[in-house]
């Protein structure tokens, strides 16, 4: 679920490049605050690995297909480095595969990255008290945040005079195709941070 | 020095620069008429860098993308009927956005990945560096392309693993996959502790890299041949 090059306006891309970079700058401003800011790269770069090479699998879904995205993943995980590990996973697809797009990285980097901080707002809120519910809504609501966002930049993005029933029914089987994803997100990264507890609770963030 | 392409510019940053000034020079592109052109710089650039064959691989995605554009956006945008079948009817105003975003995604992928997809993954961290963005970001692509085999490695051995336990496939076993993904990341983090761990005692920082040699002049004529390109299209584009 990328914005492909050329769909939408100029202006638009340059927005997202400017909005991506702020939310850059802010997330290396709070890693530089950490006592050692290296100590985490290793577990960002595995899980950028991890996100990029997951995020180039096409899942059949019909009429349609989508692939996994692991957003609220990233974001419970990572927290501040979800950004640049985001940003830079985008980067690799796009130079590498063509897959989303050099014009669109900052737009699509907005999309991913905004829904993985809110996961771990909502993760290091909700976990305390329930764990299990607390990922199941970071992973499934960051999934379907990122999807709102995709839809409604999509709009922005296309011809004004697009015919509204058609619209309104394109729409629906992309959203309708998504909503399996959105679920699965959320189970994920339930079962992913229950066996991270048990097995080792280091990788947890502040575990 | 960079591996020149055919006749490409050998610097990493020059060829970086040249892909984003050439990709939002095409995005701005807004007639229809000025997508021919488009395509044909972008098909003389992957000529010129010599490697058809792999752009082509690389295209296949960005043209079913691209035909879906054509195809659809024509049935359900505009008020012009050119053509009517039953319910079916061709407009001309959906048409020719469809035609100018598929000209414009083909252009701009094909650029993207002449000038790019053919570099060595060390020369992409080093031009991002070398372009002023942070060390961070440099070393985290690093990293992420040193760490992408271990996590496939280990994401096989996982599945393999769970396969021969009798692990079903597909959707219906979703906690099997999140657990074997956890059994895959908590093996690579241990690797990537101990590669990092290394690299750091070699003395490894982007930060601290020997700062990147001046562009060469075959690498500055690239970037200001681009930005001409990239402006004469632009002006062809507003005068049609």
């Amino acid at each position: 679920m990328h914005l492909p090059d050329g769909l939408l306006p100029v202006g638009m891309a340059a927005a997202g490049y400017a909005g991506s970079a702020a939310l850059l700058g802010l997330s290396l401003n709070r890693i530089a605050r950490l006592p050692d800011p290296g100590a985490a790269m290793p577990r960002a770069a595995m899980l950028t690995a991890v996100f990029f090479a997951v995020s180039s699998i096409a899942v059949p879904v019909p009429p349609t297909t989508v692939h996994p995205m692991l957003v609220g993943l990233m974001g419970v995980l990572l927290g501040w480095f979800a950004v640049p590990a985001i940003l830079v996973g985008l980067f690799l697809q796009a130079v590498l595969f063509g897959h989303g797009g050099l014009t669109t990285l900052g737009l699509n980097g907005l999309i991913l990255a905004s829904p993985a901080l809110i996961a771990w707002v909502v993760w290091r809120a909700l976990a305390p008290r329930a764990p299990t519910v607390a990922a199941v809504i970071a992973g499934s609501g960051a999934a379907a945040l990122a999807l709102a966002l995709f839809v409604t930049l999509v709009l922005l993005g296309l011809p004004a005079d697009v015919d509204g029933a058609a619209e309104r029914a394109a729409l629906g089987v992309f959203v309708f195709a998504h909503l399996p994803l959105v679920l699965a997100e959320g189970i994920l990264v339930a079962v992913v941070l229950r066996v991270l507890a048990r097995v080792e609770p280091g990788l947890l963030p502040d575990g | 020095m960079a591996e020149p392409a055919g006749l490409l510019p050998g610097d990493p940053r020059a060829r970086l620069a040249m892909a984003l000034i050439l990709a939002f020079g095409f995005a701005a592109v807004g007639q229809v008429g000025t997508v021919p052109a488009l395509l044909a710089l972008a098909l003389i650039l992957a000529l010129v860098a010599g490697q058809p064959a792999r752009l082509l691989r690389g295209l296949r995605g960005p043209l079913v993308l691209a035909a879906a554009f054509v195809l659809i956006l024509p049935l359900v945008s505009g008020a012009t009927v050119l053509w009517q079948a039953g319910p079916l009817r061709l407009r001309a105003e959906g048409l020719e956005a469809g035609l100018l975003i598929a000209g414009r995604l083909l252009a701009i992928v094909t650029v993207t990945l002449t000038l790019l997809a053919t570099l060595p993954a060390h020369r992409l961290a080093a031009a991002l560096r070398g372009l002023g963005s942070p060390a961070l970001l440099a070393d985290l692509l690093l990293l992420t392309l040193r760490y992408l085999d271990e996590v496939r490695g280990e994401i096989l051995r996982a599945r393999l693993a769970r396969r021969l336990r009798g692990g079903g496939a597909g959707w219906r076993d979703l906690p099997g996959h999140g657990a074997m993904l956890a059994l895959a990341l908590i093996r690579s983090q241990r690797r990537a502790e101990n590669i990092w761990a290394a690299m750091r005692l070699r003395g490894h920082a982007a930060g601290l890299a020997v700062p990147p040699p001046p562009l060469g002049a075959s690498d500055r004529a690239g970037i200001a041949v681009a930005a001409g390109l990239a402006g004469l299209l632009l002006l062809m584009d507003r005068v049609a």
